[in-house]
């Protein structure tokens, strides 16, 4: 028998090794496969209504996250549609609609939920003005969303502003220096200017008036960034606030009339009716 | 012996073609990879841009960038700054760098109607002053169909309420349209009575003044005369009011019927745009292009209106 080297080996190997390349070069991670056209819209709908919310549209935001609530639910996918009701809840808390708040959130029960639907529950009633139940709920929260649990950070704010209202400043600067170490290192900004504004709020409360224009203006500066005009005015008035305290009467007014104008460009009337007020009684 | 020297040749054959291959496949092996280089333009002259933004959604390492839609460039870095901006770094040809003016504008923009995001650099008026390298350009985003389509959305939702608001007014039985023309038709007869009755108190008074005064007889004649003018001129224009409002109780009945259905026919329009979208961004090879949209999480707010500020005063 004759071996024959030449007989077609070469160009089968070479045929392998370019075709070896080529499917190394196309190799790539394969996509997953598409979601169910439902699901999709669902979807869909719940990342439009995040986009709005973060722009600031809380009304479309209600309608969308109520759209992807009704979508989910209809998929059977109870987690997703409470997920939306919630969404739907905080978008309503957002635009003042605090009672609402309070229907929705109470409709989300046991599971996975339970603690974010509680604390919309406390947001919305410190909204109203309703502290004794604000209490209550703290003191069931307290079990269930104990150190390391993910809302450990915004459970200890809320506790912070009953403590405040309360009159108990000391407490309410440890929950929320407490709560700002925790959302250190988290991309959690909006909270973070919250706990800044309530630690703003507590110095103020004690007299510690550089450290608490420290702290307000900080969480303007973050504010500002995330670009939220009623908490930019708000954040103003603080500061107005903080002046006013320390005797600093141009600077009071100064900071009032910026939240004035911030506040009148984005249509808050509340802000600027109490703006106007404070700069007539308190820069004088 | 001869075959001894028979196997030699055969093993100098098979060596020589061992040979060969090897010196073929290291060829065509430095040929690809060249060519690998080439692509991804290892041996270009490049320049860099850079700009800074709020947010890197829909911004890749890699994504193309186009001057006039041609691509001239690519993504090269994209990096979170310690003040939570994002900094994104540009590397483009340098023979395009002469496109590149000072005023020059980066947008973000999604090719065609579904297409994947690209960075478009829009050249400024000023044509004189170019960019230099490493230079800082303005971002801006420009708005993407899901965004345009809900825009639309929400200008077209009102004036389709509007629409439904103002039939279901003329339609309602009790307020609408056909309780006006309920209280024509009634007026007009309470008109036909109030006629009758003073066509019969005018002949009484006729037939009392005819033995007193003839002057005041001629002027009742005339009276009774203008009378009967508007008795026989009158049904005439009362049909003519009839017909009218029939006509118009008729354009209301089709509009009962026609406008619902054109609603219908707006909704399913709207559905199957909706449809044929998706239906595109399912069909290959666009669905390579389409990333499914990630599902987002709200972030942690536990005072969306600063409403401490409120509480504490």
């Amino acid at each position: 028998m004759r071996f024959d080297s030449r007989a077609g080996s070469w160009p089968a190997c070479y045929a392998l090794l370019v075709g070896a390349l080529l499917l190394a070069g196309c190799a790539g991670d394969p996509k997953p496969p598409p979601e169910p056209p439902v699901r999709q819209r669902a979807i869909e709908a719940e990342t439009s209504g995040v986009a709005r919310y973060v722009r600031g549209d809380y009304g479309t935001a209600i309608r969308l996250f109520s759209e992807a609530a009704r979508l989910q639910q209809s998929l059977d996918d109870g987690g997703a549609a409470a997920r939306n009701q919630l969404n739907r809840a905080r978008a309503e808390l957002a635009l003042g609609q605090a009672q609402d708040t309070l229907n929705h959130a109470s409709e989300v029960g046991d599971g996975p939920l339970l603690v974010r639907a509680l604390l919309l529950q406390l947001q919305a009633n410190l909204a109203l003005g309703r502290f004794d139940p604000a209490s209550e709920l703290l003191a069931h929260m307290e079990k269930l969303c104990p150190y390391g649990c993910p809302e450990r950070g915004s459970f200890l704010l809320l506790r912070a502003r009953v403590a405040l209202t309360d009159r108990n400043a000391k407490q309410a600067l440890v929950d929320a220096e407490a709560a700002l170490s925790i959302l250190k290192g988290q991309q959690e900004e909006r909270e973070t200017a919250n706990a800044l504004r309530v630690i703003a709020a507590a110095r103020l409360a004690l007299g510690e008036l550089s450290t608490a224009l420290v702290a307000a203006q900080a969480a303007l500066e973050i504010d500002r960034q995330l670009a939220l005009p009623e908490k930019i005015a708000r954040d103003w008035m603080m500061v107005g606030d903080i002046h006013h305290r320390a005797k600093r009467a141009s600077d009071a007014k100064s900071a009032y009339q910026r939240a004035q104008s911030v506040a009148q460009a984005a249509g808050l009337e509340d802000i600027v009716r109490l703006a106007s007020e404070a700069i007539v009684e308190k820069s004088q | 012996m001869s075959i001894l020297i028979e196997q030699d040749s055969d093993v100098a054959l098979l060596h020589r073609g061992t040979r060969r291959f090897l010196l073929v496949g290291a060829l065509a092996t430095v040929l690809i990879v060249s060519a690998i280089f080439l692509r991804q333009g290892m041996f270009r002259q490049t320049a860099s841009l850079g700009f800074v933004t709020t947010s890197a959604l829909d911004i890749n390492e890699g994504q193309s960038v186009k001057i006039a839609g041609f691509r001239v460039g690519s993504v090269e870095a994209v990096t979170l700054r310690a003040d939570g901006q994002v900094e994104v770094r540009l590397e483009i040809d340098a023979d395009y760098m002469r496109f590149v003016t000072r005023d020059a504008v980066i947008e973000l923009r999604k090719e065609g109607l579904v297409g994947s995001a690209i960075l478009e650099i829009i050249p400024g008026p000023d044509k004189t002053r170019l960019a230099a390298s490493d230079s800082k350009l303005p971002f801006v985003r420009a708005d993407t169909l899901t965004a345009m389509a809900l825009s639309l959305r929400d200008k077209v939702m009102p004036i389709l309420g509007d629409i439904k608001a103002i039939t279901g007014a003329l339609g309602d039985p009790r307020h609408g349209l056909p309780a006006t023309l309920a209280q024509v038709r009634e007026t007009t007869a309470s008109l036909n009575t109030l006629l009758q009755t003073g066509n019969r108190q005018v002949e009484d008074v006729g037939q009392a003044a005819t033995g007193v005064l003839s002057k005041a007889e001629q002027s009742l004649v005339r009276l009774d005369e203008t009378v009967d003018t508007v008795k026989t001129r009158l049904p005439t224009l009362l049909d003519k009011t009839q017909r009218i409002v029939d006509h118009v109780e008729k354009v209301t009945a089709d509009a009962e019927t026609s406008v619902p259905p054109m609603l219908r026919d707006g909704g399913e329009a709207a559905a199957g745009a909706r449809e044929i979208i998706t239906g595109a961004k399912s069909v290959w090879p666009v669905k390579n292009w389409v990333d499914p949209p990630p599902s987002q999480k709200l972030k942690a707010d536990s005072d969306p209106r600063a409403e401490v500020v409120r509480e504490v005063r």
